[in-house]
C-alpha cells in the first residue's frame, strides 16, 4: 500500500490501481465517446464532408453584409440606471427555513449575482450556495407563467380576478381551511396570515420543515419552556460536541455557525496557536464530520446509546443522576467518556448539539449543556432563531383530517408535501379529498400538480418581503426585477381573498403598502436610531436589516423532567443501517431543480445530479483498500427497505462506518424542473417515530452488484495532479519524470507531492520548522534556472495574489457556485460531467489523512495559480495564454485554438476545454443533442434566451473550442481599478473582491495586491508564516496562490 | 536592336508610372472633397447644407466650357462679377454666402473632385456596408489600382526579357550552325517555370487576400446608416455646441456612452418644438415617443393607452397647424395634406414597432459602433481617466450631418494608440504604486509612460 505521507483522495488511489491512474492521467476522458448519445462515428468521407461545408460556410459568412444592430435608449431613462454600471440591492435570501442576508447585483434591470450582506450580523456578509444560485432559478422557463386550475399536469389559465371569484366563492361556503407551508420567517405574512384566518376562523396553519427539527424545539419546551432554538455560539465554545448534527452544511442556521467556529480556528500565528476542539459523532461522514478533529463512528441506531453514553459520563463527573445504559460499540464508549472528561474540564466554555429528531435525545442533550454549564453561556436563550419552526405531527393531523373528509380548502404556500414526506403516498390520498386544493408554488412541482388551482406566487427575487430569522433581527426583501409571469405574492393572494380592508388595492404594489405600513406601526416603535417613519423605512431598505439590541434572557432548566433511557433510539441489531442526510446543496429537494446545484458536487463524496448510496470501504489489512461487496464506484445495487426496492448507484466513501451505508435526500423529483430524473427519491423510505421522521432505517438489504451506471457522475478523479505511469519492466507503477531523473518525489505521485500538509496543533512548531526547510529547498531548486530573473518586472505597479486558508474553509461549495453566476461557467449535464467535461473553473478537492477507516479530510479550493512562471504559456503555440504585469495568467479566448497543449502543461489541472457548444453561443446542429438539454425540453438549456439573462454582460460566453479558467475575475480587477481611478486615489483592498470570497462564509479566501506591504492577503501570509505554502512550490512555477498548512486540533493523548 | 527595345521598355514604364500618378482618381478626389468642400457641402451630395448638393453638377456646367467650372471654383465671386450667366444664376441663389476660393487646385485635381462627388453622388446610400477599408484607416483601392500597373509593367518586363533570352539563345545556335527556335508565345507561356510562376503567384495572392479579408472580417468604417429621424449633429455639437456628454452622459461613468432616452431631448425640444431644417417632421418623432402634447405644451398622462388613431390625430393636427403658419394659409390646401401625410408617414416608419404595432416607446437607432462580443471597452477609462477627445475615435462628429463610423475599431488601430498615448501620470493618485517608473522619470531615464507600459497590451486588459 502507498501512501507515504498519508494523503489520499479515494481507495482507487491508495490501491494504486490502474484504472485509477488512467483517470487520473488523463485530463480528459475520451472513453464512452462512441457510447454517448451523440453516435459520433467519423470517417474521411465524413472529414471531407465537413470540411467542404466548413469552407463552404465561412465563405457564405465572408460575403455576408453585416447585420444592422441596433441601439434602443429609454424612453424616459431611469436616474438610478446607467447601462455598464452594476446596482445593488439589500434583500434576502428566505426560503422555508434558509435564510441569508444579500446584495442583489442587477445589470440593466436583471439581476444576476448574490453577494452577502455584510451588515447582517447572522450571516456576516456570508452566502450559501443555495443563495448564490437563486438567480438561476429566477430565470427559468418551467415556472408557472399563470394563474388556472390545474388539470392533467398543466395549468389552464384563469385571469387573477376569475380565480380570486371562484377561491373567495368555496370559501365563504364555509368548511376547514387549512395552510400547509414551511417554517414562516415573515413577521408581515404572519400578519396577512392573522387577518385570513380572522375572515375565515375555521383556518389552520400546518407547518412543518422538508427536513425536521421538531425534536428540538419540543425539547426545548420541556426543558426551558421555549418552544424555539436558542443561539448556540460556537464562536465561544473551546469544546463542541455535535451529535450528527450538521451544523457547518445544513443545520439550522449554517452560515452563522460556520463563521463562528471557523473564527475559533484560524491559525493567527504559529506562535501560541489555539483552537477550539471539535468531535463529532455520527455514522455517514457529513461536512461537519469532515472538519471534525475527531469523528466517532456510531451505527445510526446507536444515537440514543451515544447520547446515553455521553450523559452518564458526564453526568458521573458532576455527580448527577445517570440513566440507564444501552449497547454502544466499544470504541465509540470509551471515546465519549474521555469527551466527557474533556467537556466536564471546560465547563461554560463547551457546547454540546444535537441532530437526532427524538425528543428525549435533545431533552439529554439539553440536560448536558446544563450540566455543563453552557446554558446562558454558549447557549443563549435571549436571541431565538426562528428558522426552524414545523413540526411533522401536525401534518400527520391533517392526514387525518383529509381522510376524514373534515378539509374543504387546503393551501399549499411553499411546502411540497406530496415529495417530501415520509408517508407522501398516503398525503397525495388523503389530498384528494379536499374539494378545493390551491398551489402558491412558483413551480408545477409533486404537490401543485394534485391541486384544482394554481396560484403562483412571484420568485423571491420579484417579492416584497421580510423575515426575522432571530428575534429582534429583521430583514427586508424587496423586487429586484419586475415579475416576469403573470404571478402574484402569496401574502397579496391571501390578503386578496381575506378582503383585508389595510390593503390598498389602487396602489401599483399594494403588499408594499402593507408591508411598509407594518414595519411603520410595528417596528419603527421598536427602534431609536430614526425619529421618522420615512427615514426609518428608507435606511432600512438600504441597509436590508434591522437589528434590534436584545433584552437579556436567562433560561431555567427545568430540573422536573424525567429523563430516561427507554425515551431514546434503541440500538437495532440489523446487520445494515441507513442514514440519510440533508447535502448543503439539494436540500430536501427543494433545490433539485436548480442545474448549478445539481453540478456542484457534494463535499464529501464528491458526486453530481442525483444522490448516490454511500457504501464503506474496508482494508483488507495488508494491501488493499475494497469497496464493500467489492462494489465499485458506479456500480448499481438494489436497496431494499421496509419492502420498497430501487435501484441505487453507489459511491465509496471512507469514514462511512462498517455495517452502515447512507444517501442524501432529495433525489428523485418527479416533476417541476430539470432536476426531474436524477436520484432516487428516499423519502418513502424514512422512518416515523411517535410522530417525528427519523433520518435512518435499520433492516436494509443491499444486492450485489446489479448493473452499472453508464453515466455515473463523480468529479472525484477528474483533474487530479498526478502524471504517473505503469512502468514495463518492473510491472509496477512508476513516475516516468521520476524514473528520468533518477530521483524521487520531484514529480512523484497525486498525493506524494506537496499539495496538502497538515499538521495536529500540538506539533505545529515542529511543522512550521520543516516547511521553513522545505520552503528552503524549492527555493534552492528553482533557482537553478538559466532564464533571467523576473522578478523586477512585477516590482511596479499591482501584483495579484490570493491565500486559502485550510482552516478556514469547510469545503461548503458557495464560492463554487458563486464563481460559476459571476463568470458563465456553463452547466454540463451529468452525462458530460461522467466524461471529464465539467467546466467550474474552481473544484474544491476534498483529500483525506489519518486513520484509513475513519480518516481525517482537507478542503482545497483549486483554481488557476496565475503562475509567474507559467507551463502552460510557453506551450501555447498561438499565445493565447500569457501573462500580465499584474501577475494574471491571461486567457484570450478568441486567440485560442484549442490544442489543449495548456491544460496537458498544467500541473493543477484547472483548465478546462469546451468539448461542446455549451452555451450554445453560436449552436451548430450537430452539436446540440449532447449539450445539456433539460428533462423534456426540446432545446439546450442555454438556448433559451430566459436563462441567458442570466449571464454576467462583463463577461465573454466562450463557444466551442476554447479553453478557459479562472481569470482571478478580472472584471472584478478591472472595475476596481477604474473606481480608484476615478476617486483619485490608491487601490484599497476593498475595490477588488474575488467572486469566491466575497461568497466565503467563513472568510477562507483572501485577495490582493501583493505589492502593498499594507493589503490583507500579505498581513494573512505574514500571520501565516512558514506553514504558508504555495502547492506544488518544488517545481518553480511561482504560483500567486498561497495555502496554508492544514492543522487540527486532535486529543492524541486520548485517542491514540 | 536589342538596346532600342530594352530603352522602350524602359521608356514605358516611366510613362506608365508618370500616368498612374497625374490622372484623377476617385480616391485623390475624396481626401481633396474632404480637406476643402467637405465643411459646406454635405458628403452624401444630396443634401443641401451650407453650400448646395454638389450631385448632377457635371449636368448643370454641361452647357459651359469646362474652364468655366475650374474658374469659378478657384474664384466665384470674380466670375459673379464678369456676369457669366450660371454663376450670377447661383450667387441669386445662395448669397449672401459666397462660396470660398481654391486658388490652389490644379485642373487635375478638381476633376478628381468632379469624380469622386460624380461617384458618391451614384454609391448606393447607405444601409449596412461590406468591409471596404483597411485597419489603418486608408482605402486600399487606390493602391490596389498602383499595383496593378506595376504588375503589368514588370510582365511586359518579363515578357521582353525572356524575348531577349530566346533570341540571344537563338544567335548563339546560328553561330553553332543550329536550326534557331522559335517558341510561340503560347508555348513560352505553358512552360514548367511560367506554370510554376503562376501557382506561386495565384497561391500568394489568395492567401493574402484571404488572411487580409478575414481580418477585416465584421469591420465597418465609414458605416453610415440611415437612421430613423434625420438627427444632425452637425447641428446640434456643432453650431449649438452642446456637450457631447449632455446627451451621451455616461460616457464618464460607464462602459457605455449610451444614446440618450427620449427625456433627454425633450429637455430643449419642450421648447424647441421645430427644427430649423426640418420642421416638425423630425422632432414630432420625439414627441410621439414619449407623449409630449405640442398644442398644449404638456406630456399626456395616459400616452401609455393611446390608440394609433389617436396618436395620429394629435400629430398630424400640429404638424398640419404648423404647416398653415409657416406658409400664413388660412385654411388647409392640398399640398399642406399631403405634407402632413409625408411627415406623418415618416414618423410611423421611424416609431412604429414591427412587434407590436405601437408607435410609442423608445426610439430605435441603428447602432454605428458596433464591437465584437469578445472585445470589452470602456468608455469611462478613456473619457474620466485618459481624457481622450471623443473626437480622437470619432472623428469630427461636430462636423456630421448623419454620423459615420470614422475609426476602422480594429485591434491595431486600438494598440496603436495604447502604444503612443501618454499616461496622465502625475494627475491621478492612483499611480503613484508605480513606484519605478516615477524613479524612472525623475531620473530622467524615461520621458514618458504611455499605456502599454502599465499594461495597456496585454490581452486581458479587454478580452476576458
Amino acid at each position: 500500500m502507498h501512501h507515504d505521507n498519508g494523503i489520499w483522495v479515494s481507495s482507487d488511489d491508495l490501491n494504486r490501481e490502474e484504472n485509477f491512474l488512467q483517470s487520473a492521467e488523463k485530463e480528459f476522458s475520451v472513453e464512452n465517446i462512441a457510447e454517448t448519445d451523440g453516435h459520433w462515428t467519423a470517417s474521411r468521407r465524413d472529414f471531407l464532408k465537413l470540411m467542404g461545408f466548413g469552407l463552404g460556410a465561412a465563405t457564405v459568412a465572408a460575403s455576408c453584409e453585416i447585420p444592422v444592430k441596433k441601439a434602443i435608449p429609454y424612453v424616459t431613462k431611469p436616474d438610478e440606471i446607467v447601462p455598464g454600471i452594476a446596482n445593488y440591492f439589500a434583500s434576502s435570501f428566505v426560503n422555508g427555513g434558509d435564510y441569508c442576508a444579500v446584495l442583489v447585483k442587477t445589470r440593466e434591470g436583471r439581476p444576476i449575482k448574490i453577494e452577502g450582506n455584510t451588515l447582517s450580523s447572522v450571516t456576516s456578509g456570508g452566502t450559501s450556495a443555495r443563495a448564490q444560485a437563486m438567480v438561476l432559478s429566477l430565470y427559468d422557463n418551467r415556472r408557472i407563467k399563470h394563474a388556472g386550475t390545474v388539470e392533467n399536469g398543466a395549468v389552464n389559465k384563469l385571469s387573477w380576478a376569475d380565480l380570486d371569484n371562484k377561491v373567495k366563492g368555496q370559501m365563504q361556503l364555509g368548511g376547514n381551511i387549512r395552510l400547509i407551508t414551511h417554517t414562516l420567517l415573515s413577521p408581515t405574512a404572519k400578519l396577512a396570515l392573522a387577518e385570513f384566518m380572522a375572515k375565515y376562523p375555521s383556518t389552520k396553519v400546518v407547518t412543518y420543515d422538508p427536513v425536521s427539527s421538531a425534536a428540538l424545539l419540543i425539547a426545548n419546551e420541556q426543558c426551558f419552556g421555549v418552544r424555539a432554538i436558542p443561539t448556540y455560539k460556537f464562536g465561544e465554545a473551546e469544546v463542541v460536541v455535535s451529535f450528527g448534527a450538521d451544523f457547518l452544511g445544513t443545520w439550522i442556521s449554517p452560515l452563522e455557525y460556520a463563521r463562528d467556529y471557523a473564527a475559533k480556528r484560524k491559525i493567527k500565528s504559529v506562535e501560541g496557536a489555539t483552537m477550539s476542539r471539535h468531535y463529532q459523532v455520527e455514522s455517514h461522514m457529513s461536512l461537519t464530520g469532515s472538519n471534525a478533529d475527531h469523528r466517532i463512528q456510531i451505527k445510526p441506531s446507536e444515537i440514543g446509546a451515544a447520547v446515553c453514553a455521553l450523559y452518564n459520563a458526564v453526568a458521573t463527573l458532576v455527580g448527577a443522576d445517570s440513566v440507564g445504559n444501552l449497547p454502544l460499540n466499544g470504541r465509540a464508549k470509551a471515546a465519549l467518556t474521555r469527551v466527557a472528561a474533556e467537556l466536564v474540564a471546560n465547563r461554560g466554555k463547551s457546547l454540546v448539539v444535537c441532530g437526532s429528531n427524538n425528543v428525549m435525545e435533545q431533552v439529554l442533550v439539553n440536560k448536558i449543556n446544563d450540566l455543563l454549564g453552557n446554558v446562558n453561556s454558549t447557549i443563549d436563550f435571549s436571541v431565538l432563531n426562528n428558522l426552524r419552526q414545523g413540526d411533522e405531527r401536525e401534518i400527520a393531523r391533517l392526514i387525518g383530517e383529509m381522510k376524514a373528509g373534515q378539509v374543504s380548502i387546503a393551501i399549499v404556500w411553499g411546502a411540497n408535501p406530496a415529495y417530501e414526506l415520509p408517508n407522501a403516498a398516503e398525503f397525495k390520498e388523503a389530498f384528494a379529498n379536499v374539494n378545493t386544493r390551491i398551489s402558491f408554488s412558483g413551480i408545477l412541482d409533486e404537490t401543485t400538480a394534485l391541486c384544482s388551482h394554481a396560484a403562483p406566487a412571484h420568485h423571491q427575487l420579484e417579492s416584497w418581503g421580510d423575515a426575522e430569522p432571530k428575534t429582534g433581527h429583521y430583514s427586508l426583501q424587496q423586487p429586484t426585477i419586475a415579475p416576469l409571469f403573470d404571478t402574484r405574492q402569496a401574502e397579496l393572494s391571501l390578503l386578496e381573498w381575506a378582503e383585508s380592508v389595510n390593503l390598498n388595492r389602487q396602489d401599483e404594489q399594494p403588499y408594499y403598502q402593507y408591508l411598509k405600513s407594518h414595519w411603520a406601526s410595528d417596528l419603527f416603535a421598536k427602534q431609536t436610531r430614526y425619529s421618522t417613519p420615512a427615514a426609518f423605512w428608507d435606511m432600512s431598505l438600504h441597509d436590508g436589516v434591522l437589528e434590534l439590541p436584545p433584552t437579556p434572557r436567562i433560561a431555567e432548566y427545568n430540573q422536573g423532567i424525567f429523563l430516561n433511557a427507554a425515551g431514546v433510539t434503541q440500538p437495532a441489531s440489523s446487520e445494515v443501517e441507513i442514514s440519510f442526510y440533508e447535502t448543503v446543496h439539494i436540500g430536501n429537494g427543494q433545490y433539485a431543480h436548480n442545474p448549478w446545484l445539481q453540478e456542484m458536487p457534494d463535499p464529501v463524496n464528491r458526486t453530481v445530479w442525483g444522490n448516490y448510496l454511500s457504501i464503506p470501504v474496508e482494508w483488507d489489512g495488508v494491501n488493499n483498500i475494497n469497496g464493500w461487496k467489492g462494489l465499485n464506484d458506479g456500480d448499481n445495487v438494489e436497496v431494499e427497505i421496509k419492502g420498497r426496492k430501487h435501484t441505487c448507484t453507489v459511491v465509496r466513501t471512507f469514514g462511512q462506518l462498517a455495517g452502515t451505508v447512507a444517501i442524501a435526500l432529495g433525489g428523485g423529483r418527479e416533476s417541476g424542473g430539470c432536476g426531474v430524473g436524477f436520484g432516487v427519491n428516499v423519502n418513502p423510505w424514512l422512518s416515523v417515530a411517535g410522530g417525528l421522521i427519523h433520518y435512518f432505517a435499520t433492516d436494509v438489504k443491499v444486492s450485489g452488484k446489479a448493473g452499472v451506471d453508464k453515466h455515473f457522475a463523480c468529479v472525484q478523479h477528474h483533474h487530479t495532479m498526478g502524471v504517473q505511469a505503469m512502468g514495463k519492466e518492473e510491472g509496477k507503477i512508476i513516475n516516468a519524470d521520476e524514473k528520468s531523473l533518477g530521483y524521487k518525489g520531484f514529480q512523484g505521485s497525486l498525493t506524494d507531492r506537496s499539495i496538502i500538509f497538515q499538521v495536529n496543533l500540538s506539533a505545529l512548531p515542529e511543522l512550521a520548522e520543516q516547511m521553513a526547510e522545505f520552503h528552503r529547498e524549492a527555493k534552492h531548486l528553482n533557482e537553478q534556472t538559466l532564464y533571467p530573473d523576473q522578478t523586477g518586472y512585477f516590482g511596479t505597479g499591482l501584483k495579484w495574489g490570493m491565500y486559502i486558508d485550510l482552516n478556514a474553509c469547510i469545503g461548503c461549495g458557495a464560492c463554487q457556485v458563486a464563481c460559476v453566476s459571476e463568470n458563465n461557467v456553463p452547466v454540463v449535464g451529468k452525462n458530460e460531467v461522467n466524461r471529464h467535461h465539467e467546466m467550474a473553473w474552481l473544484r474544491i478537492d476534498r483529500y483525506f489523512y489519518g486513520d484509513l477507516e475513519n480518516p481525517r479530510v482537507v478542503y482545497q479550493p483549486m483554481m488557476c495559480q496565475h503562475c509567474d512562471n507559467a507551463p502552460c504559456e510557453n506551450v501555447c503555440p498561438v499565445n493565447a495564454t500569457n501573462h500580465s504585469m499584474e501577475g494574471i495568467n491571461q486567457m484570450a479566448y478568441n486567440r485560442c485554438i484549442g490544442t489543449r497543449y495548456c491544460a496537458n502543461n498544467c500541473p493543477y489541472k484547472v483548465r478546462r476545454f469546451n468539448w461542446l457548444d455549451y452555451t450554445t453561443a453560436d449552436t451548430w446542429p450537430g452539436n446540440e443533442e449532447m449539450i445539456f438539454t433539460a428533462d423534456s425540453d426540446d432545446k439546450p438549456f442555454y438556448a433559451d434566451n430566459l436563462v441567458r439573462m442570466v449571464l454576467n454582460p462583463d463577461v465573454t460566453v466562450r463557444s466551442r473550442g476554447v479553453i478557459e479558467k479562472c481569470s482571478f475575475c478580472i472584471q472584478r480587477i478591472q472595475e476596481g481599478k477604474l473606481t480608484a481611478k476615478r476617486e483619485n486615489r490608491a487601490i484599497l483592498d476593498n475595490d477588488v473582491r474575488t467572486a469566491c470570497q466575497t461568497s466565503c462564509p467563513t472568510g477562507a479566501i483572501v485577495f490582493g495586491n501583493l505589492n502593498d506591504p499594507a493589503s490583507a492577503v500579505n498581513k494573512a501570509r505574514e500571520e501565516a508564516g512558514d506553514i504558508a505554502y504555495h502547492v506544488l512550490e518544488e517545481i518553480n512555477v511561482r504560483p500567486g496562490v498561497t495555502y496554508s498548512a492544514k492543522v487540527r486540533n486532535a486529543n492524541e493523548e486520548l485517542f491514540s | 536592336m536589342l538596346l532600342k527595345r530594352i530603352c522602350w521598355v524602359f521608356s514605358f514604364v516611366f510613362l506608365a508610372s508618370l500616368a498612374v500618378q497625374a490622372a484623377p482618381t476617385i480616391e485623390e478626389g475624396k481626401n481633396l472633397f474632404t480637406a476643402n468642400c467637405a465643411a459646406c457641402h454635405a458628403k452624401n451630395m444630396r443634401d443641401n447644407l451650407t453650400g448646395p448638393a454638389l450631385a448632377g453638377l457635371d449636368d448643370r456646367w454641361a452647357a459651359y466650357p469646362r474652364a468655366d467650372l475650374y474658374a469659378w471654383i478657384r474664384n466665384s465671386q470674380a466670375m459673379v462679377a464678369s456676369g457669366h450667366p450660371r454663376a450670377v444664376e447661383l450667387w441669386n441663389q445662395w448669397k449672401p454666402t459666397p462660396m470660398n476660393s481654391f486658388t490652389g487646385l490644379t485642373d487635375d485635381q478638381i476633376e478628381s473632385i468632379v469624380l469622386y462627388i460624380n461617384d458618391a453622388a451614384t454609391a448606393k446610400p447607405q444601409g449596412p456596408v461590406t468591409p471596404e477599408a483597411s485597419a489603418d484607416g486608408t482605402e486600399s483601392s487606390g493602391n490596389m489600382w498602383l499595383f496593378a500597373s506595376l504588375a503589368l509593367i514588370l510582365a511586359l518586363l518579363a515578357f521582353a526579357l525572356m524575348r531577349i533570352i530566346d533570341n540571344l539563345g537563338n544567335i548563339t545556335r546560328v553561330q553553332a550552325g543550329e536550326v534557331p527556335v522559335q517558341r510561340t508565345f503560347f508555348q513560352v507561356l505553358t512552360t514548367k517555370g511560367s506554370i510554376a510562376f503562376l501557382v506561386f503567384a495565384l497561391t500568394l495572392i489568395f492567401g493574402y487576400k484571404t488572411v487580409d479579408n478575414a481580418t477585416r472580417m465584421g469591420r465597418s468604417q465609414n458605416y453610415q446608416p440611415d437612421q430613423p429621424i434625420a438627427f444632425s449633429h452637425k447641428l446640434h455639437a456643432g453650431a449649438n455646441k452642446i456637450d457631447c456628454q449632455y446627451c451621451h452622459d455616461s460616457a464618464r461613468r460607464s462602459k457605455h456612452s449610451l444614446i440618450p432616452g427620449s427625456n433627454t431631448c425633450m429637455n430643449c425640444h419642450a421648447a424647441v418644438k421645430k427644427g430649423t431644417q426640418t420642421g416638425t417632421s423630425e422632432i414630432t418623432k420625439i414627441f410621439a415617443s414619449i407623449g409630449f402634447d405640442p398644442i398644449a405644451n404638456k406630456y399626456i398622462p395616459d400616452y401609455d393607452g393611446w390608440s394609433e388613431q389617436q396618436i395620429a390625430d394629435l400629430y398630424k393636427k400640429w404638424i398640419g397647424q404648423e404647416y398653415m403658419s409657416a406658409n400664413s394659409l388660412a385654411a388647409m390646401n392640398d399640398a399642406g395634406r399631403s405634407a402632413v401625410e409625408t411627415q406623418w408617414e415618416g414618423v410611423l416608419k421611424a416609431l412604429k414597432d414591427d412587434s407590436n404595432g405601437r408607435i410609442q416607446g423608445p426610439i430605435e437607432w441603428v447602432r454605428v459602433h458596433n464591437l465584437p462580443d469578445h472585445a470589452y471597452f470602456n468608455h469611462a477609462q478613456h473619457v474620466a481617466i485618459g481624457q481622450i477627445a471623443c473626437q480622437k475615435c470619432h472623428g469630427t462628429v461636430e462636423e456630421m450631418e448623419i454620423v459615420y463610423q470614422y475609426s476602422s475599431l480594429g485591434m491595431g488601430w486600438c494598440i496603436n494608440c495604447h502604444r503612443e498615448t501618454e499616461v496622465k501620470f502625475n494627475d491621478n493618485e492612483y499611480y503613484k504604486q508605480y513606484a519605478r517608473y516615477h524613479e524612472e522619470l525623475k531620473a530622467g531615464v524615461r520621458t514618458k509612460v504611455t499605456v502599454a507600459d502599465i499594461g495597456g497590451l496585454e490581452c486581458q486588459k479587454c478580452h476576458y
